[in-house]
């Protein structure tokens, strides 16, 4: 029988038992939907982080105090001040080593500009040298700041503030300790590629703002910083400017080893080496998902499976007279593994729209750029197609199987 | 009607003969529903079987036709026993060789007269524009030309015999079995189906006809007569005497035991 035939018939049988069909595809449009709903979201996400940079030219080294999550996947990145000037000073004689980016952040209320003002910011301490590196992103307009009374604001920021902020504008920021400030902004910063909530800041020297000290285990006191940002001179000093940081770190020597609680690591990575391990998790969360949808295909083969030899029984007879009108063995075969298959297809098509549209509205509410990860939905397909074959298989054996003559007996 | 609508080469059934056939149901108690019987149809002939309700006319059939296989003896079809042929060999035989009219008539509930009449074309991979032609002109034949797109439950039960036959003949079928082709319709348009039957056996095929009315089974060249599943006996139609005016009731339920032969 040609296969167009088939087509036609099985569809007659489908859409002859609408509410039956539909039924019998949730489960593959709900493993297969879920699928695609968060390689949406990932993907979403890793575009969001990476933007599509190239990580492999980035000349750094993080350092980072990084703890296991609660009951979850992975890790998490601490922002406790433990790295301290003495530290960062030890890091910068290290061979090849540019400099040291010490990321901190200074408690603040409130920034206003003329009327404007804002509440929902972040100081942040930079270096200027710092904002040359690609990484963060680049300048839409003026520099970084040249002395302690200028200030770098992100776009963000200039937004929050009522936008179309011109360079060599006033800035008022006013500190948790109560002192307040005046800066002239010298530049605006669109940064790219940040973490999420990372935005709207206000980026300003360390020096003189910057104050979180600590006791050392040497009996002084000293300013330190929640994170470094070891810029190294070129790529092939990376690898042993990392270990040779990492060795620092776990020297005995470091304060910070001395600071850090129990339970949490000091992390010396390349960015990478912070992706490669951001990756991970990643496939943690990617096996958990894919077990789920394979349970919920695995509901969706049976559910298929049994409609199936429900249909063969019901039309046990139809089976004996297409038999008796000349239909081989192989033809009912077809007749129903095309079925089975058109189901399949059907669920697939439905887990894919379903998916697509779950991962839209997550990744809107997450505030990700929308992403379509064609690969997966290549596969989605065949894997609704496979399912419907093998779910197909024992049904159409056992319809290939009918005796005319019993069947035909059938009222 | 061309032939070259078919694909594939014809075998035509030739002979067509079951050499002592017993067929025996098990539903608790065994029923002989055929006993050692032996019946040849010679190609191109046309043949009556009489004999009342449960005598085994049915079960004949169905094992002329390869739908059912005996527990005894063989079927053979133009020299070859059924029984070797494979199970696909004894499909195409069903789908190109053999039509089959059911007492049932057995029609696909969800399809119209005329995808009926088209299903074993479609097993027989005729193009579709070819079937939809030729099932039109198979059901103008029986005197459906007007019902192509009803289904079977809107067509009265001659109707849907008239369907059954004309369905039979989709593939040009070499040996026509038909089981009480006319028992459910009326005089009139049952004297148009015989017709129908003896054009078909004036073009060279070889029929096998079931009925319970002795005034149509003298259209055939034999009457065979089954009773309790036993061949009780051949008659040649030239042989006997006509058997007085046609009385035209024709509309015996087919069930009905039919005594009314044993003059
Ligand atoms: N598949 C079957 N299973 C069990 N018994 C069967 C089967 N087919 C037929 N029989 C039995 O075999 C006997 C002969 O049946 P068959 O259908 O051949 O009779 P028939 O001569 O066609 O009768 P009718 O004139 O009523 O159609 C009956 O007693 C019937 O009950
Ligand atoms: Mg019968």
């Amino acid at each position: 029988m040609r296969i167009r035939e088939s087509i036609r018939i099985s569809w007659r049988a489908i859409t002859g038992h609408k509410l039956r069909s539909t039924l019998t595809t949730i489960g593959i449009v709900i493993g297969i939907g879920s699928i695609i709903a968060f390689m949406v979201l990932g993907g979403a996400f890793e575009e969001d982080v990476l933007g599509g940079f190239d990580t492999e030219d980035q000349t750094l080294v993080l350092v980072q105090t990084q703890g296991e999550v609660d009951g979850g996947f992975g890790f998490q990145t601490f922002s406790d001040p433990i790295y301290t000037q003495n530290d960062v000073e030890a890091i910068e004689r290290i061979d090849g080593v540019e400099f040291v980016d010490p990321d901190g952040t200074i408690p603040a209320s409130q920034v206003r500009r003329g009327s404007e003002t804002t509440v929902s910011f972040t100081v942040r301490i930079a270096k200027p040298a710092s904002f040359s590196k690609n990484v963060s992103g680049s300048f839409v307009a003026g520099e970084a700041f040249a002395d302690e009374g200028e200030a770098v604001i992100d776009t963000e920021l200039a937004e929050s503030l009522g936008g179309n902020v011109s360079v060599g504008e006033e800035i008022r920021v006013t500190f948790t300790d109560g002192t307040r400030r005046s800066f002239t902004v010298s530049g605006i910063y669109a940064a790219e590629n940040q973490a999420p909530g990372t935005g709207t800041s206000v980026y300003v020297p360390a020096d003189p703002y910057y104050n979180v000290t600590v006791d050392t285990h040497r009996g002084t006191e000293a300013i330190a910083y929640s994170s470094l940002t070891v810029w190294v001179d070129s790529i092939e000093d990376l690898s042993a400017v990392q270990s040779a940081a990492d060795e620092y770190f776990h020297s005995g020597e470091s304060d910070a080893e001395h600071l850090v609680d129990d339970d949490k690591q000091i992390a010396v990575q390349t960015f990478d080496a912070l992706l490669a391990q951001v990756g991970e998790i990643f496939d943690q969360v990617t096996i958990f998902i894919a077990g789920i949808a394979g349970i919920a295909l695995l509901v969706g083969a049976i559910g298929i499976a049994n409609i199936m030899i429900v249909s063969v029984t019901e039309r046990t007879r139809e089976i004996g007279i297409m038999k008796a009108v000349g239909a081989r063995q192989r033809d009912i075969v077809q007749l129903f593994l095309v079925e089975a298959l058109i189901l399949g297809i059907i669920g697939a098509i439905g887990g894919v729209m379903l998916g697509i549209g779950t991962g839209y509205l997550l990744v809107g509410y997450a505030g990700f750029p929308m992403i379509y990860p064609i690969d997966w939905i290549v596969i989605a397909v065949f894997v609704g197609i496979g399912v419907g074959i093998v779910s197909g298989l024992y049904p159409a054996w056992r319809a290939a199987r009918v005796d005319p003559i019993e069947a035909l007996r059938r009222e | 009607m061309a032939r070259t609508d078919r694909g594939g080469e014809r075998t035509g059934t030739g002979v067509v003969a079951a050499r002592n056939v017993s067929r025996t149901f098990f539903l608790g108690e065994p029923v002989h529903a055929l006993r050692d019987v032996t019946l040849t149809l010679e190609e191109g002939s046309f043949t009556a079987v009489m004999g009342p309700s449960g005598s085994g006319k049915s079960t004949l059939m169905n094992l002329l036709g390869c739908l059912d296989t005996p527990d005894q003896g063989t079927i053979e079809i133009d020299g070859r026993s059924v029984g070797d042929l494979s199970g696909a060999e004894r499909a195409r035989l069903r789908g190109r060789e053999i039509g089959f009219v059911f007492q049932t008539f057995n029609l696909m509930p969800r399809l119209t007269a005329a995808e009926n009449v088209s299903l074993p074309m479609v097993f027989n991979d005729v193009v579709d524009a070819d079937r939809r032609e030729r099932a039109r002109t198979l059901l103008e034949r029986v005197g459906l030309g007007d019902r192509l797109d009803h289904a079977p439950n809107e067509l009265s039960g001659g109707q849907r015999q008239r369907v059954a036959i004309a369905r039979a003949l989709a593939n040009e079928p070499t040996l026509i079995l038909a089981d009480e082709p006319t028992g459910n319709l009326d005089s009139e348009t049952g004297r148009e189906i015989m017709d129908l039957f003896d054009e078909l056996h004036a073009e060279g095929r070889t029929i096998l006809m079931v009925t319970h009315e002795r005034h149509i089974a003298e259209r055939a060249d034999r009457i065979v007569t089954l009773v309790d599943g036993q061949l009780e006996r051949i008659e040649d139609v030239s042989d006997v005497v006509p058997s007085g005016p046609t009385v035209l009731d024709d509309r015996d339920a087919p069930t009905e035991p039919d005594g009314g032969e044993g003059a």
